[in-house]
């Protein structure tokens, strides 16, 4: 089985592909979205030449979870045979809906944090793993609406799932970051609450302000990954290592890519400021 | 508190068709959460426009752009993706666009974004190891009409009605002539690729029809049977002979379970 890299990746999209290809650059490791392989036979037998020299992890966007419908279970068994032939480090996805019955809404649409809602993720996780016969990761969501009837919050509601399903989390610092301007809470004390123990995996990605409608005067920040990551995303990464110890933590970069070298930069940026800090898994820092 | 599934349908609606009023009640986000869908709904839009002109550049140097992004922004209201992965949406876009106002001045609009469309899947496609050609010349020519072929996953055959391949090599050669007069006239194009790369191949009609229906799943005698209609003439030893050689052959099968190869 592969390692756990310790070294940060990259998210590896299209444009990049080739370049990895005849360049194997240093990366710790490549997180692709399995939906841009699976229909294009080309990319994925260059994903599979790559995956001899780097350890891929595997990042759905159309698994939909939180779907009230069933998930799409041909989806699943096309997923399940690319990691097949990638043999992931991770499989993970997110904690939102994308599909209405048989419509793909492309988006990551929020979902209220109740019992009924645990109860349909929980099952669907259930059937995602026991589909993929391995852990599967689920991501924080990057909000700009909740919902008024939900019955827990965000941190809660991830730590309960991981109790029901055995499932681990990919806590994305920048999401938190994005949500708790967005929808006016403390990123600390979001990280202070998250079931630390199932973390697997960290996720950083760049946002975009912009003019929020909803409250005039005043910025909604969009996660675009479509920009360097923010000042603000980078110190609150460095809170969570110093809660949490180090984890294997990726850099998404999904719209108006860098150059590959420059996004190798944001990696090794990573890498610098978790070497910067010293770890104390597992011990809780004053904040 | 409205069920799960309710709120996913104004959820829907809202993203989709723009329809917030229903959904908004429950939202919170900002002093108006309303008009924070207006987030999803963009994303959702421009993801998928996105998507559709980054699969039709020749289509927009054929017409521009404007009306291409304004035929993909209805095409997404009105025939969202049916599945995640969206490299494979958009194969209706083509008839969608030939349809939409503005589109009428070009009757070849249709079959040359079809043409379009099918170089991007035979593009991305890759080659199987073709059937060789020694087990061919051992099989028994009495069972060959009941055979079934599967073809390279890098063809795709079209029949248009305007000789669009033409005006496409115009567009990959980067050339745009003082005057081009295009005329109605059949044309029976095989479109080939493989990882990358792509041919546009002209075809007689009797071929045409010979290789379409075999990739289609024909019997080679159904398929020949079909071409014959299309010419007297067509002799369908050759042109098995011809995609033999051309090591289109990847798998052959009987019409009953039993497996032709076992046979040779």
């Amino acid at each position: 089985m592969t390692p756990i890299p310790n070294t940060p990746g990259i998210g590896l999209r299209l444009a990049h592909l080739a370049e990895m290809v005849a360049t194997c650059p240093r990366a710790g490791w490549l997180e692709i979205h399995p939906e841009n392989f699976l229909a294009n036979p080309h990319a994925a037998e260059l994903l599979v030449e790559l995956s001899a020299n780097y350890p891929i992890s595997v990042h759905t966007v159309g698994i939909s979870v939180g779907s009230a419908g069933s998930i799409d279970r041909w989806h699943l068994k096309r997923i399940r045979g690319l990691a097949d032939r990638i043999k992931p480090i991770f499989v993970s996805g997110h904690l939102a809906w994308s599909t209405y019955r048989n419509e793909y809404l492309n988006d990551l649409l929020p979902l209220p944090y109740t019992e009924e809602t645990l109860r349909l993720v929980a099952a669907h996780i259930d059937e995602v793993q026991n589909t993929l016969g391995r852990p599967y990761l689920i991501e924080n969501p990057a909000s700009y609406v909740t919902f008024q009837f939900s019955t827990m919050n965000e941190a809660d509601f991830l730590a309960e799932i991981v109790l029901r399903t055995g499932c681990q989390l990919l806590c994305d610092v920048s999401n938190v970051v994005v949500s708790a301007h967005n929808m006016g809470f403390d990123p600390h004390q979001y990280i202070d609450d998250f079931p630390s123990h199932a973390i697997a995996e960290m996720h950083l990605g760049g946002f975009t302000p912009e003019e929020d409608e909803a409250t005039p005067g005043s910025e909604v920040w969009i996660d675009t990954h479509a920009a360097a990551i923010d000042r603000r995303s980078w110190d609150l990464y460095a809170y969570t290592l110093q809660r949490f110890g180090a984890k294997p933590t990726l850099i998404e970069w999904d719209n108006e890519l860098p150059s590959l070298p420059a996004l190798l930069r944001e990696a090794a940026y990573a890498e610098e400021i978790a070497r910067a800090i010293p770890m104390e898994t597992g011990h809780a820092s004053a904040h | 508190m409205p069920a799960l599934t309710e709120i996913q349908f104004r959820f829907r609606n809202a993203v989709i068709d723009g329809d917030s009023g229903p959904v908004a009640p429950v939202l919170v986000g900002g002093r108006n959460p309303q008009k924070r869908l207006a987030i999803h709904r963009r994303n959702y839009e421009t993801g998928l426009v996105d998507a559709l002109l980054l699969k039709f550049p020749a289509t927009r140097w054929l017409i521009g752009t404007p009306l291409v992004i304004e035929a993909a922004r209805q095409f997404i209201r009105r025939h969202p993706p049916q599945a995640p992965c969206i490299a494979e949406y958009g194969a209706a876009f083509p008839d969608f666009l030939s349809k939409c106002a503005g589109a009428e001045r070009l009757p070849y609009l249709r079959d040359f974004a079809e043409l379009e469309w099918l170089v991007g899947q035979v593009a991305i496609a890759i080659d199987a190891t073709p059937v060789d050609p020694e087990e061919f010349s051992k099989a028994d020519p009495k069972t060959l009409p009941d055979v079934r072929l599967t073809l390279q996953n890098g063809l795709r055959y079209l029949n248009a009605s305007w000789p669009v391949e033409n005006l496409l090599k115009l567009y990959l050669a980067e050339t745009v002539p003082d005057q081009l007069e295009l005329v109605p006239a059949s044309a029976w194009i095989e479109v080939r690729g493989a990882r990358g790369e792509f041919q546009l191949n002209g075809l007689d009609v009797a071929s045409f029809t010979f290789r379409k229906c075999v990739s289609e799943g024909c019997t080679l005698g159904e398929a020949a049977e079909r071409a014959l209609d299309a010419d007297a003439d067509f002799d369908p030893g050759q042109a098995l002979a011809a995609l033999i050689a051309n090591r289109f052959v990847t798998a052959v099968r009987q019409t009953a379970e039993d497996k032709f190869h076992d046979r040779l």
